[in-house]
């Protein structure tokens, strides 16, 4: 019986004003990282929370605690039987988002994806901050200029099992292949997006490959991680540390020398086109087979095909990490 | 006395009608809180039809692993591998349709049996040869799920399944889910199983006292077998279920979905240490935990707080602790007979901790 | 079969793999990496050594990796706000011990089963830090790291003081009165109670105690770099739970010893850089654990039935 009291209590703590009829006037966008635990996807969720606040739209977002694609799905039904106006999904799996995503759009919700796509029927548009070519090609190149073409390096992602991860290391291998015959790589391993296991991961990789000269960290907890573990095995400038990360939490390390360049995008930029361009598209002044998409602060971006481009990946190094707080 | 089925008030109060209230009183109150009308005018929240639906669509996976469960949790065992097990038959399923060209109903066919051989490995380790459970599943845990990662290396996903096969996912049949008759056929088997066969009885007489059921002539190894094998096999139709429902199959599906599973066993009413418990219990555990979840989701407050997943899980956490501490009193018995020495020493007892 | 046979074997699988190292990737036995792995794994020791009690005595805690998190961002959190080390130790130790309490009042307290309690406590805690962090890695101030000592010397500390400390509770259980109780607890908690032990009074602080050995565990764990993820710790009870039982403490209670217990860390930590060194690829990683476990258990049944009674 006291768990019926304090279902009660809670219940009443959680009720709002009556009127199950309240109507909304607003505009619903709801926005679903690939996961809530992650600093990257959280900032850009910051950037999409000030855009619905200057747009003057309600703005929901949700996600898994941890990358689960069964979540991502339940999530997206979730907001359909809530009737919201328009779904901004990251997605963890293509293919099975997807399923969700086309029967939103069949229930005349408006969809669009960012950060990682879903299959091209499921959603108008989208919003991608650069292709994966476009980050393996940064990442594969400066690797490169570091090395001077030549020598041995790692890689550490998150989990073998994370579909954008995986493309990346896709083309980052098929550049590598193509262009830069005298570079090797080693060994991938993964992390399970845990900064101190990456630590130990690339404690390991070092000392099993004598000659590795650069570790490539591709999963954000990743780049602090192996940087630690470079400083601290004492080959500070021996073994070059590049990755796709945070500024924020790197800062430190590319200071001190020991993280070359982090690699990324604007991710508030990111989240704030990414409501901008659903809140056109539920409006309708975003129709498919438009060429450009201005937004009303951050400039025009070109459009190819069905992809509103944020540009091309960033460069954060010792020269301008500063200048960026997220 | 009052004979059981007349004594109105112990009725009233036994576990699974706490449960009930429980559920019933949650459903009410995310029915009032979390329906409204939008812009459009249409009804939106957790009132709706399609909503419902997808609690039932939601919660078939978990509810199989939930059922795989209770008559091994009733035998006073445990199977931590449920989850992996569901995961490297969701390989296998894809592995043999898209790789081996086996058309998918002699594929489904095949993850049945593979589901059950992998239900075998626990058994034989459990039953056979008399190991701990919680230690044996936490091995093939990692074993089942490290198998599904390293055939598809991780990376490779088995997409693109026919129509056909995604209806039992997806679609509805006859008005309900598709799944749902599956998950309803199962739980009635199950459910036949345990509380209407002398199979199923025994389970409940081994969770109890082993030695006693040993004493009294029941093959206890065979049964706890059967236990660890049928959570197999369901296991894999779980599997089967899922690949249909998102229209993939990975090396990742299923993960952690044991943690969810034990949790609705347990609130349903079963003793962790066996011996009581029912399947009913279980399923009302499952529809609690899922109406929880999911009415959370609807609720104005929670969405502008953007925190309906960390919600969910703090208070399935404190519904579970709550669920415990109500039961306490039938529950301190176990707690003393689990730490009874067994008659024949030589052998551990089947009981956890 | 002596009576530690067990352990030997585990040792000696150790040694085994350590011989396979030897002659297909010298390169492993390198000091400086070493050093590093033994500091990584310094906390996990530590908390291998508080679930060991609590396994010998019959209960389970998966709930540590939560309360391992919950420490560790607290730690930080309080580091930023200048807390001097002297006053972080006790912090990061009774934070863990009072996680540890609760536990303690539910399972023995209640009387509720310990897997079931501490399953739940898993949960609300991870959820609670989620909502509460939302990832958000904590800074630590400069200074902090190594505990303002040099990286070598800061090294050998955590190492040391981890395996002290082991050694402490590892002659604690032997030599003590108390440590004869937890293992008296756990191989007949009602033969106990006769013999005028109290079985719930121990199970309580002995999950204080792995409370506490938690805290420390996450402190040792925030001083080896800058800043804190909020994440870490997730999957130590798994981790720890497995390297016990590899140790030899049997999972129904009453026996076991810490020496197992290292040994069983050791092999488990080792497989991850071997396999590394080995160029086995990464995806095998979790089928070889799973198999290890169950190797392990296997021969702990067939200690069982060809031990000498």
């Amino acid at each position: 019986m006291t768990s019926r009291l304090l279902r009660l209590s809670l219940a009443a703590a959680f009720l709002l004003p009556p009127g199950a009829a309240a109507a909304d006037s607003k505009l619903v966008v709801a926005m679903l990282p690939k996961s809530k635990g992650n600093a990257y996807h959280m900032s850009c969720v910051a950037g999409a929370t000030r855009a619905a606040r200057d747009l003057g739209v309600e703005f929901l977002f949700d996600g898994p605690t941890d990358s689960n694609a069964a979540k991502q799905n339940e999530i997206v039904e979730n907001w359909i039987t809530l009737g919201v106006d328009v779904i901004a999904v990251a997605a963890e799996n293509r293919e099975g988002i997807s399923t969700a995503l086309r029967k939103a759009r069949r229930q005349g919700i408006q969809v669009i994806t960012y950060d990682a796509d879903a299959a091209p029927d499921a959603r108008a548009f989208f919003v991608n901050q650069a292709t994966p070519e476009g980050i393996a090609q940064a990442l594969m190149d400066d690797a490169a200029r570091l090395l001077g073409g030549e020598g041995e390096f790692a890689i550490i992602l998150a989990t073998l099992t994370a579909a954008n991860q995986r493309e990346w290391q896709k083309h980052i291998e098929a550049r590598w292949k193509a262009l830069y015959p005298k570079m090797k790589l080693v060994a991938t391993r993964p992390c399970d997006d845990l900064k101190d296991k990456a630590q130990s991961e690339a404690t390991a990789l070092m000392s099993a490959h004598p000659n590795l000269r650069l570790i490539m960290a591709i999963c954000s907890p990743a780049v602090p991680g192996a940087a630690e573990a470079v400083k601290q095995a004492g080959k500070t400038g021996r073994v070059k540390v590049i990755g796709l990360g945070l500024p924020s939490e790197n800062r430190r390390y590319v200071k001190e020398g020991v993280t070359d360049t982090v690699i990324l995008w604007k991710t508030e930029d990111l989240g704030y086109l990414t409501v901008e361009a659903a809140v056109a598209l539920a409006r309708g002044t975003l129709k498919p087979g438009a060429k450009s998409f201005t937004s009303r602060s951050l400039g025009t971006f070109a459009i190819q095909g069905d992809n509103i481009l944020l540009g091309k990946p960033f460069a954060f190094n010792k020269g301008n990490i500063d200048q960026f707080d997220f | 006395m009052k004979p059981p089925s007349r004594d109105w008030p112990a009725l009233l109060l036994r576990h699974e009608m706490l449960l009930v209230y429980v559920l019933l009183a949650e459903w009410l109150f995310f029915y009032f809180a979390g329906t409204t009308t939008n812009r459009r005018g249409v009804l939106i929240g957790f009132g709706t039809l399609d909503r419902q639906f997808d609690i039932l669509r939601h919660s078939c996976e978990i509810g199989l692993l939930a059922l795989a469960l209770t008559p091994v949790i009733l035998t006073g065992g445990i199977d931590l591998s449920v989850g992996s097990i569901l995961g490297f038959c969701a390989i296998f399923l894809g592995l043999l349709w898209r790789d081996c060209g086996l058309p998918l109903p002699l594929a489904a066919a095949c993850t049945l049996a593979m589901g059950v051989v992998a239900g075998g490995l626990n058994a034989v380790l459990i039953a056979a040869l008399r190991l701990p459970p919680l230690i044996v599943t936490l091995g093939t845990y990692s074993l089942f799920r490290g198998l599904a990662e390293a055939i598809t290396r991780g990376a490779i996903t088995y997409t693109d399944f026919p129509a056909g096969f995604l209806f039992l996912g997806q679609e509805r049949w006859l008005g309900l889910p598709a799944q749902a008759w599956l998950f309803a056929l199962v739980a009635l088997v199950v459910w036949l199983l345990v509380h209407r066969t002398t199979f199923g009885r025994s389970f409940r007489v081994i969770g109890f006292s082993p030695e006693g059921a040993r004493y009294a002539g029941l093959p206890v190894e065979r049964r706890l077998a059967l236990g660890y094998l049928l959570a197999g096999g369901i296991a894999a139709l779980a599997a089967i279920i899922y690949t249909a429902r998102l229209g993939q199959a990975k090396a990742d599906a299923g993960l952690g979905y044991e943690l969810f599973a034990i949790t609705a066993v347990v609130l349903g009413g079963t003793s962790i240490f066996g011996g009581t418990g029912t399947v009913h219990g279980t399923l009302l555990g499952v529809a609690t935990i899922a109406v929880l979840k999911n009415g959370l989701a609807c609720l104005p407050l929670v969405m502008r707080l953007n925190a309906a997943e960390e919600l969910a899980g703090l208070l399935t956490g404190a519904l579970l602790l709550l669920a415990l501490a109500a039961g306490v009193l039938p529950r301190i018995r176990p707690f003393r007979r689990a730490s009874r020495r067994p008659v024949d020493s030589t052998h551990p007892p089947a009981v956890p901790p | 079969m002596s009576r530690y046979a067990r352990e030997i074997s585990v040792a000696g699988a150790f040694a085994l793999l350590l011989a396979v190292l030897a002659v297909f990737a010298p390169g492993f036995y390198q000091p400086q990496p070493l050093l590093s792995l033994a500091t990584r794994e310094a906390p996990t020791l530590l908390v291998a050594c508080g679930m060991a009690l609590v396994i010998i005595s019959r209960q389970i805690d998966i709930s540590v990796g939560s309360q391992f998190s919950v420490c560790g961002v607290c730690v930080g959190l309080l580091a930023g706000m200048q807390w001097p080390v002297i006053a972080l130790l006790p912090a990061a130790v009774g934070l863990g011990a009072l996680l540890g309490a609760v536990n303690g009042l539910l399972i023995a307290g209640l009387g509720l089963p310990s897997i079931v309690v501490t399953l739940a406590m898993m949960v609300t805690l991870r959820q609670g830090l989620n909502l509460v962090r939302q990832g958000k890695f904590v800074d630590l101030p400069e200074g902090f790291q190594w505990f303002g000592l040099p990286q070598a010397t800061g090294q050998w500390l955590l190492v040391l003081g981890a395996l002290a400390v082991v050694l402490g509770f590892a002659v604690a259980l032997r030599y003590l009165a108390a440590g004869r109780f937890v293992y008296a607890i756990g191989s007949d908690a009602e033969a106990a109670r006769l013999a005028g032990i109290r079985p719930r009074l121990g199970t309580f602080w002995v999950l204080i105690g792995l409370g506490a050995l938690t805290g420390l565990a996450a402190l040792m764990n925030v001083v080896q770099s800058p800043q804190v993820q909020p994440l870490a710790g997730s999957g130590l009870e798994l981790k720890v739970i497995a390297a016990v039982v590899v140790g030899g403490v049997a999972i129904s209670g009453g026996r076991g010893n810490l020496g197992g217990v290292l040994a069983g860390v050791l092999l488990l930590a080792t497989i991850s850089p071997a396999l590394t060194h080995l160029r086995v690829e990464a995806y095998w990683e979790k089928a070889i654990q799973g198999a290890i476990v169950l190797l392990a258990v296997l021969a702990e049944s067939a200690r069982r039935r060809w031990a000498p009674r």
